[in-house]
């Protein structure tokens, strides 16, 4: 059935490939901007990264090349395949991390650094589509739901073990597909909404979050209690947040060590040094201890990162500075531009005129993923489309949102965008994979009936 | 929900999320300037307005210390980017390697700040450099203060200034690296007053247009306030002239107007000339003065004790009054000394028995053997311990074994024992005996030459003084703080006072110890003092004042090893009374005395030469004063 393979070719979806090819030489070009100094500027210049850039780049034309001339059943067939070798790479990293007493997120290859984390998005998408993709197998039962969840969570809490916290928290991002599998949002908004106050609990006052979710359910309930059972489900909504907020700030005070406590404050863009002596003066039912404190508790300024992105993109005003013409780039004054901050670089050379279209592009790209998505007509393609829209749209969420400083700190690429092999690679495949199976949709509508 | 309308809250939520973004963009980008200024601010250089340090003048208005611009050159390592090195450092006369090492070490300082290249730039290379500093946008020049001074001596009076430290740049926000600021005398007691308030000027670079504007229409700049002029008490005529008695001696004058607490002079010898410890030869010339085994940095005045020797007579017999075992009447035999069992303090001939007037006139050992006895041994007292801790209080009310407070740093409170001193050298029970040596100002006693001519002003002003300073004026307003208007009380009442300085009054003449130094007209009253110095010669001490009424001046002066007190110190007193009460400064009635105090060596050839002021110190191009 799949003999019509220059009919294929015309049937990818050309407007996702222009897209796919604009960010990737913007980000390209933002990379040489944030990156290039002035004894580097020669756009092949292997010695630096944005050099190396352009290799992957050349490297992924040809990734791309091998997917689509592959037998688009490869990905059903192959499924399981990749995600158990995935899993085999993370479990050799765990063990030669404990060996070595040092967690490692990745295998030198010369001078290449392969992350498999990276590969296991790829990996959990093929298997996750592969399993509901099965004839007869719907997001319902608890053996499915158990299956699913596994799949999941299984790569998610490897790669935490590696210390990777911002790719472990990408596999949130499935449970977006399962929602649309059939998983219930009221789940995905209650997890929100317990994010949030873990989140409020590490940095406020426990006792007064409590008190203000007090207010809050009896202000609802005021207003509408001629609902029936109103009473109970604020008193339920009241009583479980007030136990989950007093159980995280037990567990952050009480329980973890210093080094752990700290881990958390990076992520949450705290300054340390700060914290500690703010937090036990707090009026609160968990008391940290002031002098718990991790000798070794850098007194850096975590917010820098924050502060500087603030200022670059700032810096931009309407129109940027233009390309290459960033001083905040130039200047090299934002940690980690050229990967998990290359937003920055968009923000002051582009203006807001440059930033805002790009954000719209990006969101455009990112609506056409799940619209390509939705049309599919066998489960596994669609269940694949959505994982692919879905882990591109939580990277570019977490990564601009933490540019713009109204997310967290979660270090995690741009993809397409930010430098770095492995991540251009995996998101490649993952798109280009996607692609080949919505070029190859015509044919495969008999094999589901 | 239908599968089909889940797509559709997909795409909400995409919407939703950009909408945030977007309007957060436009919050950074359009409407907070605040972050646009930032990133501005990066494309310029915020260069600090020292500003002019307070200068100091002496008690008649003449000029002592005041500022010269030095030019420093400053780079921001971060923003060092292709830049033609070879011209810079042709400017600068250094090879790149130098250059290089320079910048890598502001770099690893603080590669965003701005950190200082080259120190104190000389005029030639200050000049050609600012033709090209334009095209070095990551450089620019900061004018900052050194001090010059206009007096070649009163170092330890007037202090110098250092680079602050590491340590102290943590504590204190307002200094920068490479600041310097008062580290010792008068220029570190009153740093507060006279460093004033930096300003600031940020100004954009332009490499293209060789232009510097100011940023943001000036609107994050501001003016420097300038340091408050000092008006020191010193008189700086008197002040010289101490220094030209005291040349090739060891020891110090320090004298006090009574009736303020002013001090008119303070002679440290060794001396240097504070012009050494200016600009570039700073640190090599203060290694030089620092390994001198004459010690030209230490401030003898105030941190030397000596035992005041005889001069302490004068306050046995006031707490001797005052305690009520003592009338001015009481008299006291001499035969060679104080004998008592296998006890001998030796004395010298004179007429006996004297009354307490003569017995300072004559400095008689034996009568104050006698009168300190009878203090300690005062029935009134349960034990000597007793007597003697009321002893101590006495002293301490005189400004002795306390530290005086003066508004200089680093100040010796002298020696005063504690009871628990002695009974640790005698036993429990020791006895008034034990500390016989005390009576006459030797032994386990020592004054600072501040705290002998303070015992002097307390006479001088029958019962009183106050806390000595050297600054009688701050600032325009011409403030004298509060701490130096409070009248500190010797526990002496003033009717016993009578008979000391009738004493006193006469040492100077003709019969007194130091009969022939008197200066005609003038009634100085004075008491010598020799302290014993098992080391070599005796120390020549003296304290007086002048005139016996409404006293002008007092005085103490130690010569080391310069025999008794009337040999060196009591000339050398003397003469400066006269000097200062006299309204011709140039003539003395003492022409003999002063060649032999000026001509007199008691230190021998010295094989360690002085530091010498910088040859190269130009005169100042700008004298940065502040107002007059
Ligand atoms: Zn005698």
């Amino acid at each position: 059935m799949n003999y019509n393979r220059p009919e294929e070719t015309i049937r990818i979806d050309w407007l996702t490939v222009i897209i796919y090819i604009l960010i990737v030489s913007f980000g390209a070009m933002n990379i040489y901007s944030a990156n290039s100094t002035i004894d580097h500027t020669f756009v092949f210049d292997l010695s630096m990264e944005y050099g190396k850039q352009f290799l992957w780049i050349g490297v992924t034309a040809i990734i791309v090349f091998l997917i689509l001339i592959v037998d688009p059943k490869f990905f059903n067939f192959s499924g399981y395949g990749i995600y158990v070798i995935v899993i085999v790479m993370l479990l050799v990293l765990l063990g030669t991390g404990v060996i070595n007493k040092g967690a490692q997120a990745w295998f030198k290859i010369g001078s290449f650094k392969l992350q498999p984390s990276e590969f296991a998005k790829y990996a959990t998408s093929l298997a996750l589509a592969k399993f509901l993709g099965t004839f007869d197998v719907k997001f319902a039962g608890k053996k499915n739901i158990a299956i699913c969840f596994g799949i999941i969570l299984l790569p998610m809490a490897l790669t935490l073990a590696q210390n990777d916290t911002g790719s472990a928290l990408v596999f949130v991002s499935f449970f977006l597909v399962l929602y649309r599998e059939g998983f219930s949002g009221w789940y995905l908004v209650i997890g929100l909404y317990l994010a949030t106050l873990f989140v409020f609990t590490i940095l406020f006052p426990s006792l007064y979050l409590i008190l203000v979710i007090l207010i809050i359910c009896a202000t609802v309930f005021y207003f509408f209690k001629k609902y029936n059972q109103m009473l109970w489900l604020t008193l339920i909504v009241f009583f479980s947040s007030a136990i989950f907020i007093l159980s995280v700030d037990f567990i952050f005070a009480k329980l973890l060590q210093p080094h752990q406590q700290q881990r958390i404050l990076v992520t949450l863009n705290q300054d340390v040094a700060e914290y500690y002596p703010r937090k036990a003066k707090e009026f609160s039912l968990f008391k940290i201890d002031a002098n718990r404190k991790d000798k070794k508790a850098s007194k850096r300024d975590y917010s820098y990162n924050v502060r500087q992105s603030k200022i670059s993109i700032g810096a931009g005003q309407w129109f940027g500075n233009g390309f290459n013409n960033g001083t905040q780039t130039k200047a090299q004054l934002v940690p980690e531009q050229h990967t998990d901050f290359i937003f920055c670089t968009v923000g002051e050379e582009y203006g807001f005129v440059g930033s805002t279209t790009f954000v719209l592009v990006y969101l455009f790209f990112i609506g056409r993923l799940y619209y390509m998505a939705e049309r599919q007509k066998n489960d596994f393609a669609r269940v694949y489309g959505y994982c692919t829209a879905s882990v591109i749209f939580f990277h570019f969420f977490v990564n601009v949102g933490m540019a713009l400083g109204v997310l967290p700190v979660i270090g995690i690429p741009l993809p397409f965008m930010s430098y770095g092999g492995s991540s251009l690679f995996s998101f490649s495949m993952m798109l280009f994979t996607f692609l080949k199976l919505d070029a190859n949709r015509v044919n495969e509508v008999s094999s589901v009936y | 929900m239908e599968k089909s309308s889940k797509l559709l809250v997909f795409f909400i939520v995409l919407t939703v999320i950009g909408v945030i973004f977007i309007t957060r963009l436009f919050f950074l980008q359009i409407v907070d300037t605040s972050n646009y200024y930032k990133a501005l601010a990066y494309g310029s250089n915020e260069i600090t307005i020292y500003p002019a340090r307070g200068t100091i003048v002496d008690r008649y208005g003449k000029l002592l210390v005041y500022n010269d611009a030095v030019y420093d050159l400053m780079a921001v390592p971060q923003k060092i980017k292709n830049i033609d090195k070879l011209r810079l450092c042709n400017v600068l006369q250094i090879d790149t390697n130098e250059f290089n090492q320079r910048i890598k070490k502001a770099s690893k300082y603080n590669t965003r700040e701005a950190s200082i290249i080259y120190k104190s730039l000389p005029f030639n290379i200050y000049s050609q450099l600012q033709e090209i500093i334009y095209e070095y946008p990551a450089f620019f020049i900061e004018t900052k203060i050194d001090r010059r001074y206009n007096i070649n001596g009163a170092a330890h009076l007037l202090g110098y200034m250092g680079e602050v430290s590491e340590k102290q740049l943590q504590v204190e926000k307002y200094y920068k690296p490479g600041d310097i600021k008062g580290v010792s005398g008068m220029e570190k007691s009153y740093e507060l007053y006279l460093r004033g308030i930096k300003g600031k000027k940020i100004v954009l670079v332009d490499k293209f247009s060789k232009q510097q504007g100011s940023f943001a229409g000036g609107k994050f700049d501001s003016l420097p306030t300038a340091g408050q002029n000092l008006i020191a008490s010193i008189d700086l005529n008197l002040q010289e002239y101490g220094e030209q008695l005291m040349k090739n001696k060891f020891g110090s004058i320090v004298a006090i107007e009574p009736a303020t607490g002013e001090v008119l002079a303070i002679v440290n010898s060794p001396n240097y000339d504070p012009n050494v410890l200016v600009g570039q030869s700073r640190n090599r010339n203060f290694s030089a003065l620092l390994l001198d085994p004459r010690k030209p940095l230490f401030n003898r005045a105030l941190k030397a004790p000596y035992p005041p020797g005889s001069t302490f007579k004068t306050v046995q017999a006031l707490i001797g009054l005052q305690e009520g075992v003592l009338t001015p009447d009481t008299k006291y035999p001499c035969h060679g000394g104080y004998h008592m069992g296998s006890l001998t303090v030796g004395c010298h001939p004179h007429a006996s028995p004297l009354d307490l007037e003569h017995s300072i006139q004559q400095s008689c050992n034996a009568y104050y053997c006698f009168v300190y006895r009878s203090i300690l041994d005062n029935p009134a007292y349960n034990s000597v311990q007793d007597a003697y801790l009321k002893w101590t209080q006495y002293l301490n009310s005189f400004g002795i074994g306390i530290k005086t407070e003066i508004d200089l740093p680093e100040e010796s409170p002298g020696i005063v024992k504690k009871t628990q001193y002695f009974e640790r050298v005698f036993g429990k029970n020791w006895r008034s005996s034990n500390v016989i040596s005390l009576s006459i100002g030797q032994g386990e006693i020592g004054l600072t030459p501040l705290q002998m001519v303070n015992v002097a002003t307390v006479i001088a002003n029958r019962g009183y003084y106050y806390t000595p300073h050297v600054v009688k004026a701050i600032g325009d307003e011409k403030i004298l703080l509060e701490q130096y208007k409070i009248k500190h009380k010797a526990m002496i009442n003033i009717a016993y006072y009578d008979s000391v300085i009738a004493g006193m009054a006469r040492v100077c003449k003709p019969g007194g110890t130091a009969g022939r130094t008197g200066i005609e007209g003038i009634t100085i009253c004075a008491k010598t003092g020799t302290a014993q110095n098992p080391h070599g010669a005796h120390h020549s001490i003296f304290i007086a004042f002048a005139p016996r009424d409404n006293p002008k001046i007092a005085i103490a002066v130690v010569v080391e090893n310069g025999g008794y007190g009337a040999e060196y110190a009591g000339p050398i007193a003397n003469l400066m009374i006269e000097r200062y009460l006299a309204t011709d400064k140039t003539i003395t009635s003492r022409k003999d005395m002063l060649d032999r105090m000026l001509n007199s060596n008691l230190v021998g050839s010295s094989v360690y030469d002085a530091p010498k002021p910088d040859s190269t110190l130009r005169k100042p191009l700008l004298p940065l004063t502040a107002k007059p």
